[in-house]
């Protein structure tokens, strides 16, 4: 199966090339626009990386980082050369980051100095042993890497307090075909976010912090109320799923909760809220995927909106979309909030799960007309960079030039090339 | 291939979140076709056709010792050891399973009705000098390892058994082989065959409750046999029961007082009996009776982490299962604990082995043995476990 070769083991194996061509997401029709990886090493420590790197560099290939390959944006996908308006084919190299995942916990500073390939929830079950806790992680906790989501920019759990992954990391290590840097302070934007399109990250030094005394509350409110109990104080998480969300999660799990809009905070502060609803809903906070059973599968879409607006988006949704479907919101600092919105669809039903799948093309536009932006870039959403990336935009892409003059790495994603961000934007305008 | 509608389903569900990454064999090997998320990627891709079954595939399909630990974390709740049983039994059906030891298990089986291929006579040797009836309401099933391989269990059984006074009947040579080996590894034929003949005898004797020391033969009797048996247009009115629960019961109504066992403990949850069947709490509980010091391994219960021997994976993958079992051992050697004990032969011997590969000096043990040593010698002080 895996053979050795300069002792990094790695794969060329058909079947394997196939298994890691692939993320969460099962985009209709784009799919046609991706390739398969070529092969597949899994560096155990930097040094094997940087090897990896010059093998890419002799033989002109790309190379694809990969942490648990848990994303949904196609930032792991390789797209196919005539995507990228080359004539000659290059290959693509992954580097499956599994096994680097070790990581050391400094308790005097409260700092975590991480493996890319750690995956969050085991960094958490040894920090808690030291009474430290994580500040921030996402709800695939269980599985993602640390690297995957700082190169992701994510939001998640306790980002109504503290922020993003970026507010979080103190420094982090990279390589590129230079050679090994050490990056801190305002340099972080030029890899948070970036999705290895600017260096490959090797290591991080996460910020973590003591535990403290949590209570959950659930509150029977609407998207508006829910406002002005998030923001009112210094809460830790907030959680929303409107009724249509709490329906659909019923069914799959079986449960019977109010099917009303419900807001969970997770705070050390005394509040007036429902605390056994408040902790139900905590407790299934790495699930928000049991829905897909009830397709079977799932379109979603993700969109950050000013959480002012977020109110306003739900309703356009709801009378948008047709088939049963639902939202979840994640609140961050800086009143935003992260809508997840997901339609559960039988993926084998190849037109109607299509028709299903342009209701994220609907809810990225309306969301825009919002002031909200995309979740992510990756590889689908390239179009949208100028939105995401804002005035850094211009800075960002000199940037990567410079590192990557040749855009071997991770190319297609997070800047706009190719076909795909034409269409994108095509669709966006004629998709009523 | 094809899959039915259900299974079909759950693979066109799999939300590919990857919290199936705490499988025993993507621990140790670290690849995705070793992985569940990966085996569900591939049967996805099978029918639609997108990759083709081959060998390799095949092989790195029955890497997974059907320990359960994938389907106690899925984002969306499948049941993945079905899954997995279904897969095998389809690639059986295409000419590409059997594996080669499976294959030769399944042959032993068909003549001996045991796949060590032991003479049938010998099935019954084990019991000389126990007290024991041909036909009573409670049956004890010692099962193919019990029989010919961890006779101490067994023996340790009926003599606790005979201690209580508790009144059992025991088949002989006429004892079959539960079907498990075959029925994990895809050979579903067979097991069914074995299932008949069991179950015949069973009747023929007026048996009310099976007992069974081993966490497979459990689990087989407990779940496959009702629907084996469902399938057959058979009717199923037996209760299953494992020694460690049936113990439980005998300590809690007096009928076995054992002495103290002054030392520290650790549990392993075998899989077919803690996440495939929930019992978790009985074999703790008797540990608790014999005031025995219990320090939990840090995978626990539901998430505990495989001794690597099961689905067919010790016969045909023997590194694989060594890898798998000196992890474990290794967590074991954390608690600090003198015993480790554990209420599956397999997981015991297995265990014990690696214990031994790897210099560690923690005395591997079943449950039974414990208790009955206790119940045995009223001096018992930790440290000579007779049948260990
Ligand atoms: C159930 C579920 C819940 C989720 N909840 C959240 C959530 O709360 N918040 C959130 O933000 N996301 C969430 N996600 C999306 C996803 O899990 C996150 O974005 C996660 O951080 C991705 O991590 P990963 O290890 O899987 O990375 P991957 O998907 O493997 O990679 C993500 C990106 O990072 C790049 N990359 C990976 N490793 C490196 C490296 N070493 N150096 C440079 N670039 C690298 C990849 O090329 C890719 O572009 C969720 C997904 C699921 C399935
Ligand atoms: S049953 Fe166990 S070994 Fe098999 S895939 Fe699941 S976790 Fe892995
Ligand atoms: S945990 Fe379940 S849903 Fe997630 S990848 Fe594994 S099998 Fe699929």
């Amino acid at each position: 199966m895996a053979e050795e070769v300069k002792e990094i083991p790695k794969s060329e194996w058909a079947l394997q090339r196939y298994l890691y061509t692939r993320d969460i997401s099962s985009a209709p029709v784009i799919n046609l626009l991706l390739k398969q990886v070529d092969v597949i090493y899994q560096p155990r420590d930097e040094k094997e990386v940087i090897e990896v790197l010059r093998i890419a560099e002799k033989e002109g290939a790309t190379v694809v980082p990969r942490g648990a390959g848990t994303s949904g944006y196609g930032g792991v996908l390789p797209p196919k050369d005539i995507a990228l308006f080359r004539l000659s084919k290059r290959k693509t190299i992954m580097i499956d980051f599994t096994r680097m995942d070790n990581f050391e916990i400094d308790e005097e500073k409260q700092i975590v100095a991480c493996s890319p390939g750690a995956v969050w929830w085991d960094i958490e079950k040894e920090l808690n042993k030291k009474d430290l806790t994580l500040r921030v992680y996402p709800t695939s906790a269980p599985s993602s890497t640390v690297a995957g989501w700082i190169a992701q920019n994510g939001y998640g759990v306790g980002s109504l307090k503290y922020g993003g992954i970026a507010d979080n990391v103190e420094k982090i290590r990279v390589v590129d075909f230079n050679g090994v840097r050490e990056i801190e302070g305002k340099d972080l934007k030029y890899y948070v976010g970036m999705e290895g399109i600017t260096g490959l990250i090797t290591k991080a030094w996460v910020k973590v912090k003591e535990m403290e005394d949590m209570k959950y509350y659930g509150f029977h409110v609407s998207a508006k109320e829910a406002n002005k109990i998030v923001f009112a104080g210094e809460h830790y998480a907030g959680l929303f799923l409107d009724a249509g969300y709490v329906k659909l999660k019923n069914e799959a799990f079986g449960t019977e909760m109010p099917e009303k809009d419900v807001l969970m905070i997770a705070t050390t502060e005394k509040l007036d809220g429902d605390e056994s609803l408040g902790e139900e809903i905590w407790e299934k906070r790495f699930y928000p995927m049991r829905v897909r059973r009830l397709g079977p599968g799932l379109v979603a879409a993700e969109n950050v909106l000013p959480a002012e607006s977020i109110p306003a988006y739900l309703n356009r949704l709801n009378k948008m979309i047709k088939k049963p479907h639902g939202s979840e919101i994640w609140y961050s600092k800086g009143k935003k909030g992260a809508v997840l919105t997901f339609i559960p669809s039988d993926e084998r039903k190849f037109i109607g799960y299509t028709m299903t799948w342009l209701n994220s093309i609907r809810a990225l536009k309306t969301a825009k007309r919002m002031r909200g932006v995309p979740y992510s870039t990756g590889f689908y959403l390239s179009s949208e960079a100028k939105l995401l990336l804002g005035s850094d935009y211009a800075e960002l892409r000199e940037f990567k030039r410079q590192v990557d003059p040749k855009n071997q790495l991770n190319p297609g994603k997070v800047f706009p090339t190719g076909a795909l961000p034409l269409a994108m934007r095509i669709a966006q305008k004629v998709i009523p | 291939m094809k899959l039915e509608k259900e299974l079909n389903d759950m693979v066109t569900a799999c939300a590919q979140c990857f919290y199936c990454r705490v499988c025993p064999a993507f621990q140790t090997l670290k690849w995705e076709s070793v992985s569940p998320r990966g085996r569900v990627y591939m049967l996805k891709g099978l029918l639609k056709k997108k990759i083709k079954l081959e060998p390799q595939l095949v092989e790195d399909f029955y890497k997974c010792t059907t320990c359960g630990a994938c389907e106690e974390q899925c984002q969306t709740a499948l049941k993945l050891v079905e899954l997995w049983e279904a897969a095998r039994h389809e690639f059986v059906k295409e000419g590409l399973a059997p594996l080669a030891v499976h294959k030769k298990l399944r042959e032993l089986a068909q003549k001996t009705d045991n796949p060590y291929g032991e003479p049938k006579e010998k099935r019954e040797e084990w019991i000389k000098g126990y007290k024991y009836e041909d036909k009573a309401e409670i049956m004890y099933f010692a099962g193919c390892t019990g029989s010919f391989r961890a006779v101490e269990l067994a023996k340790n059984t009926v003599d606790l058994f005979n201690k209580a006074g508790l009144k059992f009947a025991y088949a002989g040579k006429d004892e079959y082989c539960c079907g498990s080996p075959f029925l994990r590894t895809g050979q579903r034929d067979l097991a069914y065959e074995l299932f008949k003949k069991n179950y015949n005898e069973w009747k023929k004797r007026g048996v009310k409750t099976i007992v069974s020391s081993c966490a497979g033969c459990y689990r087989t009797i407990l779940i496959d046999y009702p629907k084996i048996a469902k399938e057959l247009g058979l009717e199923w009115n037996f209760e299953v029961m494992h020694t460690s629960q049936l113990v439980n019961k005998l300590i809690k109504e007096g009928k076995i007082t054992p002495q103290k066992l002054t030392a520290k403990v650790t549990y392993h949850d075998p899989c077919h009996l803690g996440r495939h069947t929930k019992v978790y709490e009985e074999p703790r509980e008797v540990i608790k009776a014999i005031g025995a010091e219990l320090v939990e391994m840090e995978r626990n219960r539901g998430e505990s982490f495989c001794c690597g021997s099961g689905g067919g994976v010790k016969s045909q993958f023997k590194d694989l299962a060594g890898a798998i079992g000196k992890n474990r051992i290794e967590e074991a050697k954390e608690t600090g604990a003198e015993y480790l004990i554990s209420c599956c032969p397999f997981c015991k011997y297995h265990l014990k082995q690696m214990a031994e590969e790897q210099g560690i000096p923690i005395k591997v043990v079943d449950l039974v043995e414990v208790v009955n040593n206790l119940a045995v010698k009223g001096e018992y002080k930790g440290n000579d476990i007779r049948c260990a």
